[in-house]
């Protein structure tokens, strides 16, 4: 057969065509090869999980973040840390051997560390074998974070705690020598404290009490962050912008899963299909990674693909595309048939500040001032319409509750009543306070960066305005970053603020020590509220050692908190967790945060 | 030609001229990270800081004086800029991990776009005012009004959600074929939205050429259209498309790739500057500044290299 020079043309240049488009995809199909020379090969078990940031540091002096304070259990371990399933959140040894001995003062925590645990290999240790873990690494973990070459973020958790320990000195592992850290043998530490303080042992299962290996810590320096070893379920191995890569650490033996004593119920658990883990070791999966993504779009259509993530938070524009009804919480059915589905709160509430130190808002040495200014702050929490707020920014399915203790604490208390919106009576109050229109304050609204930042502060003008606050007298300072912003109201330069609040602890403590006096700015008592008769009352509340006198004295703070008008709020979010259904897990970004991944497992494929 | 005009005498002149620059634009963005950038020292200092403890940071970031300007000079000359204020990573590493990454993901897309914009540009000149001229008018209008973010999300969307021929995300050059899976679509993202502007460049650029004496004058001694192209248009437009070609390199590396690094999670040069202005990392943003001085130094000698080779006239000059 034999074709003219134009059709022979043609056909070239399509057969050179088909030939490119045949080798780019054997090219391309190479890569999803799960065959070895014809052989099947076991695929390991991989889970992609997701956040919506990136760590900037691995080092659990520097685990300031949610990102950070996810990862960093996954590559080291903690004295003690939350079960995995049980809700409310409850303790369970997990480097200590048991739960403290603490004595009958409530001064001395004597601590027994479990004597199997290893840290993963580096070449930093002797013949390169992860060592044992001991007392004196507990110690010093927890000592380093006073000596300023740590640059560490989390002193506040043990400041004025420990006896002897300070900040401003250079503190050697070698040469250690702190009184309120002894270390009795390899086993064992004891830890005394300057006064009672119930709440230490949530404080040893936060990221930021990990324990790491000095001569790692030491041999790496700064480069430690990015290149973290641990004794945790997991090791790093690659970490950057956009990913962290970890794979099963083999020095890392902690037995099966005893599944009753994480929590397990039945009739809660069995739809997710996680009976099949008990008695399994730990951790489930091979490879661990975790992306980071921080838009929100890029994070769904990841989840929707094929080779995406395994697991998403839904973004609250996406909330009507996945929920059937709000109230009760219903996905859809095409989502639920899909995947596993959660709807849990957030660990911790949303408000807005004020800044105390503003002579219309604060507190006054003029008792019929402050009486105005109180007036004013009240009034403004009437004029706040937290029910658009919840429909436009939370899926409509956030909790509102009065003060800093949310339902999920058991110093919640349920007699206090959330404010209702009325911008009419708003107005009036300020008015009858003699906050005439001419005599209102200008009060400027500071927030970091980004389109929903700015349309929290359009909507909190909009709502001021409708009960009569002019408009001219609320100004916007935008700052380019969340640490930007809170240099900014350390200098004082805000005088209102939207905090999202997340709790490292589940103790309402850790929410009422955001408006204890001395924790003023650069401390976190951002507001500078000053009421000494809460400073005492919280004093004492942080020393007490009975829970339940303890809770009712939380109560009572946060009723002076309600009283005076000190927070305009508040709001507990709702998650919204999917995710894909090869997987066996309960995820979560709260209190269990980093330490639910040892419990992941991935299902076999003959069980997809 | 005399020795003023010779390659080592230029690459001479260049370097003499790096100099200044360098040390220019260094300073101006000391000053500017200085007294404009956010403070490193709210990034690292956690919850509920001291006073002391502040102090203690602010001392140890060392942001302040000519001393900490001097020391970054010192380390430039010794090609090591030192370290994150934030991670703590060398400079060094960061740029030896990011900048073959941007490079890998960028430059495909740079040649494939602009090797289809010249074709293009060429088609529509050589018929201008018809009706080719006037669809490819509409097809550069429609890409140079698409935003960036939106075609990089349908793309995702249409790509990966729905056909499920892509990754969504991640980066891997394990193999060729790796490569090509993860580069794909960010290349045919960015070949779109760059292809109206080099279409309307290239299109201006050959009708001109098209017009001028020596082209006319091929056309009347009958040279075919191929002569003409090889011998009179390519000559006489080889020169603005180095220029852009290869000023586009640096463009790409320090600027262009954020968004679509941050979507496909690609772990390149964009997203580390990104974070480092945000972060008031001062180390980074210098030695980011001093990279962008030297690429575009070197990108343009490379040019003056390129055309003294391509055009007799700057030999002669």
């Amino acid at each position: 057969m034999t074709f003219s020079p134009t059709v022979g043309r043609m056909l070239e240049r399509n057969i050179l065509k088909s030939a490119l488009m045949m080798a780019w995809l054997l090219a391309i199909s190479g890569c999803d090869s799960d065959s070895v020379a014809g052989r099947q090969v076991e695929a390991p078990k991989v889970y992609r999980h997701v956040i919506d940031g990136a760590p900037s540091s691995l080092d659990p002096a520097q685990a300031n973040s949610t990102y950070g304070r996810l990862l960093v259990p996954a590559i080291f371990d903690t004295l003690y840390r939350y079960r995995y399933l049980e809700r409310p959140y409850a303790l369970t040894p997990s480097l200590a051997l048991d739960f403290p001995q603490i004595s009958s003062d409530g001064l001395t925590y004597a601590i027994t560390l479990r004597p199997d645990a290893r840290f993963a290999d580096s070449p930093f240790f002797e013949s390169g074998r992860g060592r044992r873990v001991t007392a004196r690494d507990v110690a010093w973990s927890i000592a380093r974070h006073f000596d300023p070459a740590t640059r560490s973020g989390a002193t506040w958790l043990w400041r004025d705690r420990i006896v002897g320990l300070d900040f401003g000195q250079p503190i050697l592992p070698e040469r250690m020598n702190i009184a309120g850290l002894e270390v009795l043998d390899e086993s064992r530490l004891r830890i005394h404290l300057r006064e009672p303080f119930p709440t230490l042992i949530h404080t040893l299962a936060t990221a930021q009490s990990a324990v790491v290996p000095h001569e790692v810590v030491q041999g790496l320096g700064p480069r430690f962050g990015r290149e973290p070893i641990g004794s945790g379920p997991f090791r790093l191995i690659d970490f950057n912008e956009t990913q962290a890569t970890l794979v099963r650490n083999e020095n890392y033996d902690r037995g099966p899963v005893d599944l009753a004593a994480e929590g397990f119920v039945p009739e809660l658990h069995d739809e997710l299909g996680l009976a099949a883990i008990d008695g399994q070791p730990i951790p489930l999966i091979d490879r661990l990674e975790v992306q980071f993504i921080p838009e929100a779009s890029a994070r769904w259509n990841s989840f929707r693909s094929r080779s995406g993530t395994d697991l998403v938070m839904v973004p609250p524009e996406l909330a009507s595309s996945v929920l059937a009804t709000r109230e009760p919480i219903r996905f859809s059915e095409a989502i639920a048939d899909e995947f596993y589905s959660l709807a849990a709160p957030e660990a911790g509430f949303v408000y807005y500040g004020l800044n105390f130190d503003h002579p219309a808002l604060g507190r006054h040495d003029d008792p019929d001032q402050d009486r105005r200014n109180r007036e004013l702050r009240c009034a403004m929490g009437q004029a706040i319409d937290w029910s658009a707020r919840d429909a436009r920014f939370y899926h409509g399915i956030g909790q509102r509750f009065a003060g800093v203790i949310p339902p999920f604490l058991p110093a919640w208390d349920d007699s206090f009543e959330s404010g209702s919106f009325d911008p009419e009576q708003a107005g009036r109050r300020w008015t009858e306070a003699g906050w005439s229109e001419a005599r209102l304050p200008s009060l400027t609204y500071g927030h970091s960066a980004g389109v929903q930042q700015s349309q929290h502060f359009e909507m909190l003008r909009a709502n001021l305005i409708a009960a009569g606050y002019p408009a001219e007298r609320i100004e916007q300072k935008v700052y380019a970053t969340f640490a930007e912003l809170l240099r900014g109201i350390h200098d004082g330069e805000v005088d209102i603020f939207l905090m999202g609040w997340t709790m490292a602890y589940p103790d309402a403590l850790y929410n009422l020590q955001l408006f204890y006096g001395p924790n003023a700015p650069p401390g976190v008592n951002a507001s500078r509220y000053d009421n000494p008769r809460f400073d005492e009352l919280f004093a004492r509340a942080r020393r007490q050692t009975d829970g339940g006198l303890r809770n009712r004295l939380y109560q009572r703070l946060n009723r002076i908190l309600i009283e005076d008008c000190v927070i305009l709020g508040s709001m507990v979010r709702t998650r919204l967790h999917l995710w894909k259904r090869h997987l066996r897990m309960l995820p979560d970004r709260e209190m269990v945060g980093g330490f639910f991944l040892p419990f992941v497992d991935v299902k076999p494929d003959s069980e997809r | 030609m005399n020795r003023r005009d010779s390659v080592p005498a230029l690459l001479l002149r260049r370097l003499a001229g790096a100099v200044p620059l360098l040390l220019g634009v260094t300073l101006i963005g000391f000053f500017l990270t200085q007294n404009l950038a956010p403070n490193p020292v709210w990034e690292l200092a956690g919850r509920s800081p001291t006073a002391a403890e502040l102090a203690a940071l602010e001392a140890q970031l060392g942001r302040g004086g000519l001393d900490g300007y001097l020391d970054f000079l010192g380390g430039l000359l010794v090609l090591d800029p030192g370290a994150s204020l934030i991670t703590g990573e060398s400079i060094r590493s960061i740029l030896a991990r990011t900048v073959p990454v941007t490079l890998a993901l960028m430059l495909p897309g740079l040649v494939i776009g602009t090797a289809l914009a010249i074709g293009l540009g060429l088609l529509a000149a050589r018929h201008h005012g018809r009706w080719l001229d006037h669809g490819l008018a509409g097809v550069s209008a429609v890409s140079m009004s698409v935003s960036l973010v939106v075609v990089v999300m349908l793309s995702q969307m249409v790509f990966s959600v729905w056909l499920g021929w892509f990754p969504a995300r991640g980066w891997s050059t394990t193999s060729v074929a790796d490569w090509l899976l993860h580069v794909s679509v960010p290349t045919l993202i960015i070949v779109l939205v760059n292809l109206g502007f080099n279409v309307r460049f290239f299109r201006a650029l050959w009708l001109e050429a098209l017009h001028q004496p020596t082209v006319r004058a091929g056309r009347a001694f009958g040279l075919s259209e191929g002569a003409i192209f090889w011998r009179r248009l390519l000559p006489w437009a080889a020169g603005p498309i180095m220029t852009r070609l290869v000023f586009s390199v640096p463009m790409l590396i320090l600027g262009g790739s954020l968004v679509i690094e941050t979507h496909f999670g690609i772990p390149g040069i964009g997203r580390v500057f990104y974070n480092a202005v945000l972060s008031g990392d001062q180390p980074v943003i210098l030695a980011f500044v001093a990279l962008a001085g030297s690429l575009v130094v070197v990108a343009q000698t490379l040019v003056d290299l390129m055309i003294r080779r391509i055009d007799p006239r700057t030999r002669d000059a």
